[in-house]
């Protein structure tokens, strides 16, 4: 029996540590110069496209949404307007009428007033021509009175139903 | 029987200690060698279809020695496989000395200078690298192309490995490191995590071998963290090291040695987490498969049949464990040498006063 100690576990073994390390430094500057940094740097560019064109697409949102804001204060401004417009319209118009109602009905008056004034003036003149009529009727009739020679009670009566008549 | 028993009682207690010993004159045919089976070797192993023995490199007295392969270096040289080994069990095929030990020997018996010689977890080492590369590599040029750059990626491929690499990014690098220097360390985590993401994931194949399974990969990789921790460490963390500000002067001297060996022992867990839990899969798979040998010699062969579907299953579930840690240790390896980086590098004062 010949005991030999082969490899242990725990052995370092110095030309492996050697050979590890040269060709680790090689392979990560090689990777590094032709793997990592190509690929990071392609990364970070998409990721800045990325970032920039959802930040200008928010810009635009934001845009677009202030845009129809002012265009909706601008509405409501010409929908204020037009009520107040039509308001005043009506409001004149309103007033016109009223106006002329009221010139229409001064009209009126002075018409009626007129109208009345003109019977007035008719009705006295009317009176005066009656009296005149009545004088020349009464007159008409006395002659006829005369001219007929009748008694003196048929006469009185006549001449009472002459004068109811015309009353 | 008896003796394979021994030995995986003896394994299993000693999977932590620095050498085993285990009987080299049985050559019996049933004998696994547990912890053999995860070190590090200079051969591939293809067992049992073939080995392929890797180049030798020595460095000693001056010259480098290069070999094609530790047979060849055996065959015609004054270097030596471990001379007792070959004196004891001459192994002679075809008229050429065959390598037993693999341990190379000057003749008089003392060990060479520098054994710089290829391995088999540094050959999965640079194969986990390739891999990175030949995934990478393509898709950085479909990022140049516009692919991915100024279009949304496109095919699976891309998707899957942008995630990842987003992944590490974002939730990694940018969250332990902070927005100001994230940028600078995020191609050295990448190809930490994919590197050991992939040394962890040729462990589960067949033949394969995860070279973080060895502690002087992971201590390498350590290295690398510790390195660009003291390396880019800002004024605040040295000030936090040898004179903590903010706490009684007596208290300072107290923090000073515990801050200085809190340097130590972060690169060190991370070295020995990585490492301990890649290597123990494997001694857990082989020791539960063990187990129904074991039973065997215990209770008769028909009970070890009877037991064994038992073993397979649950062997494949520690496979599928495996699976699922190869890529958790990827994950911590990463994020705490995000986190040690982030620490040493962050100005404390533009924060939170201590």
């Amino acid at each position: 029996m010949n005991p030999v100690f082969t490899q242990g576990l725990l052995d370092v073994d110095f030309g492996l540590f050697f050979w590890i390390l040269i060709t680790f430094l090689l392979f990560l500057f090689l990777l590094t110069k032709f793997a990592w940094r190509p690929i990071l740097n392609a990364l970070g560019e998409r990721e800045k496209a990325i970032k920039d064109s959802l930040e200008a697409a928010q810009k635009a949102k934001e845009e677009a949404l202030h845009i129809s804001r002012e265009n909706e204060k601008a509405m409501k401004e010409v929908e204020s307007m037009s009520q107040r417009l039509r308001k005043e319209a009506i409001e004149e118009a309103e007033a016109l009428r009223a106006d002329r109602t009221e010139k229409a009905r001064a009209e009126a008056e002075k018409l009626l007033d007129q109208a009345r004034s003109t019977i007035e003036q008719e009705k006295k003149k009317a009176l005066i021509e009656l009296r005149e009529e009545v004088g020349k009727m009464a007159i008409e009739a006395a002659s006829r009175i005369l001219d007929e020679e009748i008694d003196e009670e048929r006469n009185r009566k006549i001449v009472d139903r002459y004068i109811k008549e015309l009353t | 029987m008896k003796q394979l028993l021994r030995f995986l009682l003896m394994t299993l207690v000693f999977t932590t200690s620095v050498a085993v010993v285990s009987n080299a004159d049985t050559g019996s045919e049933n004998r696994i060698d547990l912890i053999g089976k995860v070190v590090d070797k200079y051969y591939l192993d293809f067992k049992p279809l073939t080995t392929i023995e890797l180049p030798r490199l020595i460095y000693d007295n001056g010259n480098v020695h290069v070999y094609r392969s530790t047979t060849s270096l055996l065959n015609k040289s004054e270097l030596f496989t471990d001379a007792a080994y070959v004196d004891a069990y001459p192994v002679t095929v075809d008229g050429r000395i065959k390598p037993a030990s693999y341990q190379i020997v000057r003749l008089d018996g003392t060990s060479p200078q520098f054994d710089f010689s290829i391995t088999n977890h540094l050959v999965f080492f640079w194969l986990a690298a390739l891999l990175t590369f030949l995934i990478f590599i393509p898709l950085s040029k479909k990022y140049r192309k516009g692919t991915g750059r100024i279009t949304e990626p496109q095919g699976p491929f891309q998707n899957i490995f942008e995630t990842l690499v987003i992944f590490i990014r974002d939730e990694i690098a940018l969250q332990n490191i902070g927005s100001q220097k994230y940028q600078m360390f995020t191609p050295y985590l990448l190809t930490v995590f994919f590197f050991i993401l992939f040394m962890n994931f040729f462990g589960l194949m067949p033949w394969g071998v995860s070279a973080t399974a060895d502690i002087t990969v992971t201590a390498a990789l350590a290295l690398f963290t510790f390195s660009a921790t003291q390396i880019f460490a800002s004024k605040d963390h040295w000030r936090h090291v040898f004179w903590f500000p903010g706490v009684p002067v007596p208290i300072k001297f107290i923090l000073l040695p515990v801050e200085l060996i809190g340097l130590f022992t972060k690169p060190f867990a991370l070295c020995i987490r990585l490492f301990a839990n890649m290597a123990s899969g494997k001694i857990l798979i082989l020791s539960i498969l063990g187990t129904i040998f074991i039973f065997a010699d215990l209770f008769g062969s028909g009970v070890a049949y009877g037991t064994s579907w038992f073993w397979v299953f649950l062997t494949l579930f520690i496979y599928l464990i495996k699976a699922l840690v190869g890529f958790i240790q990827a994950y911590v390896f990463t994020i705490l040498s995000a986190l040690f980086i982030g620490m040493a590098t962050a100005d404390h004062s533009d924060e939170h006063g201590h």
